[in-house]
This record gives structure tokens, C-alpha cells and sequence, in this order.
């Protein structure tokens, strides 16, 4: 007689994740609250985010319509604070895209093969980790040309090698590894190998990181866009919102940089503790210690 | 092994890692669309007046070319000319590097001063009350993007409060400025006794250090608790309390332990937040390096951007030089491994 336990629904298996890693929930609530502001922004803005009011500007919070206030061009600081969730997940997922669809198989490559295209990777490693990737990308937006699809790209392979780093670290430990000997010796071709014994065991590894780098991603987009040379205002991007509101932060007009400072600072947060979470969640030594 | 050895090899290990970081410095911002040539020689030159000056930089040979040429005189101390200061880029480097290294200096010490301690402490007790309070706050000091948190400070500071001074460079306009000695101003006007100098020097620091530290404390927090949460799971220290010694003597053991790899983190801190000062610098109008380097790169002056990018890689591998010397002195182990 056998005794058949009601297998976990998927949503015992959610709130079990959340309750192991607090860290995890807490990240992941944050950026459910930002997804729902980039995809219900024309819901949840009161005004259009590029509307301007010619007599209206630099009103402060509380004046009429306008709860945080308008810029220096007149324009509603609440809602191009909304808007800007899409500019965050619009540079964000797509350069984490790019990161996992070019380091991923470089990694499971250059682990695997060896020779010259895992030296070519680690020299390429050795000078990205010299070099600071901030002044890198910079240099390339700059010489680029700004732009919304120029600064995705250039975050977005900037970022790829340390995911292959990553995986062809994990590529090696498991080269030798009993199963990988057995699936060869069974005559799999060696795509398979990689793609059906390998990349399973290699991949958790990598997704830990991602919201990490998407993290870096929509720090250093704003940034670009506050030095002048990522997306352009009056796109309602936040980096490109500070940096209209340095000019009047020394005359005292503080909201026009505050808010979508705050909203930067709380999505990169997000990103942060759900990556943080994440790892956690997926280091197995923790995972076996019960924790 | 003797240091000098040492230090022989690892200068051979540095070159080409140099050489790489220059070469794509070199290439980026050529190929670019930005003409550095029109915008050089102003709106009212005409095409033979373009070429001759295309020529004289070299601008119409093949990039190789024109790399093989740099590297030449770079290797002779001469970096060519920076078209934004009209001035030698040796020459300006060496001006504005002085007012960058203070400000981060500053920064990397006292994180250094507060980050360790407190990762050290987390490590103590991982998942404790402590340990999650640093970890949030670590995680948010990562989150800060440094020049708002620049702006932020000079609202509440200097509007509201007038506490600080105008965020407008590293000394007050009325005040004469020492001479310079070291190119710090504060030491400079301290050297010079020029106590008012020295007070408007100071003052016009504390908020970008305040900034800076705050961002560098972060990443030196989660790194020391890493470290030391390794340390003190390990064989010797499981061994150490095996034996029964007090806790006092094995935090002192794993201390020592922790010290060499937290001393490495701190080394490549140092070099990424000399590039990360540029944003700071940016928005004290502190005219370092930084400031410099990013002026350049937003106006395309070639020279200029591959002497700063030259300088931060010489800056990186002359602190890992360092970092590694005060391993070899402090690790017994590392002497005798070579």
C-alpha cells in the first residue's frame, strides 16, 4: 500500500521561496510594483509624460494638478517618474537578453573546446576587469552616438562577458564529471552534450547574476543619461530627468531631480535584493543546510 | 625570490593588459562619427586647410598606422596634444590628477575605516540581526547613483542649511591658494601654514568625500563579510576552536587570515573608483582628473581621452603592484610559493 502525498501546488512552491529568502520577496514585490507602473503608466499618470505647460514651470509639489510638481519645462514630474519604469525595463530586459543569449554560449564554448577561444576570452576578461567599464562605456556611447538603441547594445555586450565567465568556470568542473564521460562515451554528439547534460547543470548559476547586471544596466543608462549622451531629454528617462534637475538644485527647485532619483534608487534596489535573494536561494550548500 | 624579481615579472604581466585597454581606447573613438578635425579647426576653414591639419595628426594614415606611431612617442613620455586645454596631455594629466587621488583616497580610507569593521562584525553571526542590517545596507549603498546623491547633498547643505560652501572646485574664490607642492590643496596650505586656505580646502571636501564614502563603504561591507564568513568556516579555525582557545584569540587568527584577500578587494576598489570619480567630480565642478577625462570623452578630444584611459590602466596596475608587495610582506606563504 502506498500513501500519496498531494504534490505542492505551484503556489505553496512560491510562498515556500519567498518565506526561505526574505531578501528575495522583498526585491521581488519591488519590481512587481515597478512592472505594474511601466505597463499601466498611461493608467496611472495623470498627465502625458511630454505635455508641457508653458506657464507653469518649476512649480513646486501640491501646485494645482500637479502633485510633485512640474519642471523647468513646465512638464508634470509625477508622471515622467512613471514613465520612466518603461525606459528602466525597456533598456534593462533587453540587455539582459543580450548578455544571456551571447555569454552563455560563449562560456559553454570556450569551457568546452578550450585553445584559442578560451584564450581569447580570458584576455578579453583580463582587460575588462582593468579596465573600468563605466569610462567603457561611456567612450562607446559617446563615439556611437546617443541613443535608446545604442546605449541597450552597449550595456548589453559590455555585460556578456562576465556571464561567460561565469559559465565557463562551471563548463570546467563539470567536464570531467562522471555523466558528461558517460553521455560522451554513449556516442551523443557533442552539441548534445553541451546543450542537453551540461547546459541544464551550468545555467542556474548564471540566472542568479542576471538581475544583478539588469541592476548595473539601469544604473549606468541613467548615467549615461545624465552626463548628456543616453537617451535625451524630454524623454522621461530618469537619468536624463536629474540631469535637467541639477541646473535648479543649487536655486533651491529640489523635485525636479529628487523624484526620479528615488525611482531609480528603489528599482536598482529591487534588482539588487531579488539578485542577492536569488543567489542565495540557488548556492546549494545553502540549500542542503536547509536554510 | 627577491622584489625585484617580483617586481620585474609582474611588470611583464601588466604590459600587454595595458596595451589592450590603450588599443581599445584607441580604436573606440575612432570609430566613432564624431571629426575631430572640423570641430578643431573651427567653421571657417576650408577643405585643403582640413587635410593639412588631417595630415599633421596623422588622422589620413591606416589606424594601425597611426597606433604603431602613438605608442612610439607615447613610450618617449609624449601623449600629443589636448585640443579642449590646448595643452600637452602629460602636462594636464599631471595637473589635474592630484585633486582626483585626494578626493579618492579620502573616500577609499574611510570606507576602508568603516566598511571593514562592519563586514567583519556581520561575519560574526551570519543571518543575525546585524547581518541583515548590513546587508540592506550595503545592497542600498549599491543602489545610490553618486551624483544624485551629490545633488541631494548640496540642496540640503548648502541651500538649506549653509553649512557647506559652494560646490564650485576645491577652494573658495576669495581665498588665495597655496602654491602648489603636492597638488592637494589641503596639504599644500597645510605645508604653507595658510590656515585659511587650509580651513576653505577642508570644507570644500567634506561633502564629495561624504558622497564618495557612502558609495565606497558598500562593496567593502558585502566583500569583508564574504571573506570572513569563509575564514571563520574553515579547517584551521574549526581546529583552532577544537582546541579550546578563547574566541578573543580566534577572531585574532581569522583577522589575519581575512586580511589579505580584504587588502586585494581594497586595491581594485581603489582603481574602479578613480574612474567612478568623474560623476562626483562632475558635480562638484572639481576640476581632478575625472572632470578632465569626461569633458573629453564628451568632446571627442582623442589625445586627451587615451591619456586619461592610459593613465587609470598605469594607475590600476601600479595599486595591484602595491596590493601584491604588501602581500608578499605580510604572507610568509606567498614568499615562499614565488
Amino acid at each position: 500500500m502506498s500513501v500519496t502525498l498531494p504534490a505542492p501546488s505551484a503556489m505553496d512552491r512560491v510562498v515556500g521561496v519567498l518565506r526561505r529568502s526574505p531578501t528575495f520577496a522583498i526585491g521581488f514585490a519591488i519590481l512587481l510594483f515597478y512592472a505594474a507602473l511601466a505597463a499601466f503608466a498611461d493608467l496611472l499618470a495623470p498627465l502625458p509624460p511630454t505635455l508641457s505647460f508653458p506657464y507653469e514651470t518649476l512649480k513646486p509639489p501640491g501646485t494645482g494638478q500637479f502633485i510633485l510638481g512640474t519642471d523647468g519645462n513646465g512638464m508634470d514630474v509625477l508622471s515622467r517618474t512613471i514613465y520612466g519604469a518603461r525606459y528602466a525595463f525597456g533598456i534593462a530586459v533587453p540587455a539582459g537578453i543580450i548578455m544571456v543569449v551571447v555569454g552563455i554560449p560563449l562560456g559553454l564554448l570556450a569551457g568546452w573546446k578550450g585553445g584559442w577561444l578560451d584564450e581569447v576570452l580570458l584576455r578579453v576578461l583580463d582587460v575588462l576587469r582593468a579596465f573600468p567599464t563605466i569610462i567603457l562605456a561611456m567612450a562607446v556611447v559617446a563615439a556611437m552616438g546617443p541613443g535608446f538603441l545604442n546605449v541597450i547594445l552597449v550595456i548589453g555586450f559590455l555585460d556578456s562577458p562576465i556571464f561567460a565567465r561565469i559559465v565557463r568556470a562551471e563548463v570546467l568542473a563539470l567536464r570531467n564529471a562522471t555523466f558528461v564521460r558517460a553521455a560522451v562515451a554513449a556516442g551523443n554528439p557533442e552539441w548534445r552534450v553541451l546543450l542537453v547534460h551540461i547546459l541544464p547543470n551550468v545555467i542556474l548559476g548564471a540566472t542568479a547574476q542576471l538581475p544583478l547586471r539588469m541592476a548595473w544596466a539601469v544604473r549606468i543608462s541613467a548615467t549615461l543619461a545624465f552626463i548628456g549622451i543616453g537617451v535625451q531629454a524630454p524623454a522621461p528617462e530618469w537619468g536624463a530627468m536629474i540631469r535637467q534637475g541639477a541646473e535648479y538644485v543649487i536655486s533651491g527647485e529640489w523635485w525636479v531631480a529628487l523624484f526620479p532619483g528615488l525611482a531609480l534608487i528603489g528599482m536598482v534596489l529591487g534588482l539588487n535584493l531579488a539578485g542577492d535573494g536569488l543567489s542565495d536561494l540557488l548556492d546549494p550548500k545553502r540549500r542542503a543546510s536547509g536554510k | 625570490m627577491t622584489v625585484a624579481r617580483f617586481l620585474a615579472r609582474r611588470l611583464l604581466v601588466a604590459i600587454p593588459v595595458a596595451l589592450g585597454i590603450l588599443f581599445v581606447a584607441f580604436m573606440l573613438i575612432r570609430v566613432g562619427d564624431q571629426d575631430p578635425v572640423a570641430m578643431l579647426a573651427g567653421p571657417m576653414a576650408d577643405a585643403p586647410m582640413l587635410d593639412r591639419i588631417r595630415a599633421e595628426l596623422m588622422l589620413d594614415q591606416p589606424l594601425l598606422t597611426q597606433f604603431w606611431a602613438y605608442i612610439q612617442r607615447a613610450a618617449q613620455g609624449d601623449l600629443g596634444m589636448s585640443w579642449q586645454g590646448n595643452a600637452a596631455v602629460t602636462h594636464e594629466i599631471a595637473e589635474h590628477l592630484p585633486a582626483t587621488l585626494e578626493l579618492v583616497t579620502l573616500a577609499v580610507g574611510l570606507g576602508t575605516l568603516i566598511g571593514v569593521p562592519i563586514g567583519l562584525h556581520a561575519a560574526q553571526r551570519p543571518n543575525g540581526w546585524f547581518d541583515q542590517f548590513s546587508r540592506f545596507g550595503s545592497l542600498f549603498g549599491f543602489s545610490l547613483p553618486t551624483y544624485w546623491l551629490g545633488l541631494m547633498a548640496i540642496f540640503v547643505f548648502f541651500f538649506l542649511l549653509g553649512w557647506a560652501p559652494a560646490p564650485m572646485g576645491r577652494i573658495s574664490m576669495m581665498v588665495t591658494p597655496p602654491d602648489p607642492v603636492t597638488g592637494s590643496v589641503l596639504i599644500d596650505s597645510l605645508l604653507a601654514r595658510n590656515w585659511e586656505a587650509a580651513w576653505s580646502a577642508a570644507s570644500q571636501l567634506v561633502l564629495p568625500v561624504g558622497c564618495f564614502t557612502l558609495v565606497a563603504t558598500a562593496p567593502i561591507i558585502k566583500q569583508t563579510r564574504a571573506i570572513a564568513i569563509e575564514v571563520m568556516g574553515s579547517d584551521y579555525i574549526r581546529y583552532a576552536r577544537a582546541c579550546g582557545f578563547p574566541p578573543r584569540v580566534i577572531r585574532r587568527i581569522a583577522m589575519r587570515a581575512a586580511l589579505v584577500p580584504v587588502l586585494t578587494f581594497i586595491g581594485a576598489e581603489f582603481t574602479s573608483l578613480l574612474a567612478a570619480a568623474s560623476l562626483i567630480e562632475f558635480v562638484f565642478a572639481w576640476g581632478g582628473l575625472g572632470h578632465w577625462g569626461l569633458n573629453a570623452i564628451l568632446l571627442g578630444d582623442f589625445a586627451a581621452v587615451q591619456g586619461y584611459v592610459l593613465t587609470l590602466a598605469i594607475a590600476s596596475v601600479l595599486v595591484f603592484i602595491l596590493v601584491d608587495l604588501a602581500v608578499l610582506l605580510l604572507e610568509p606563504r606567498a614568499q615562499a610559493r614565488g
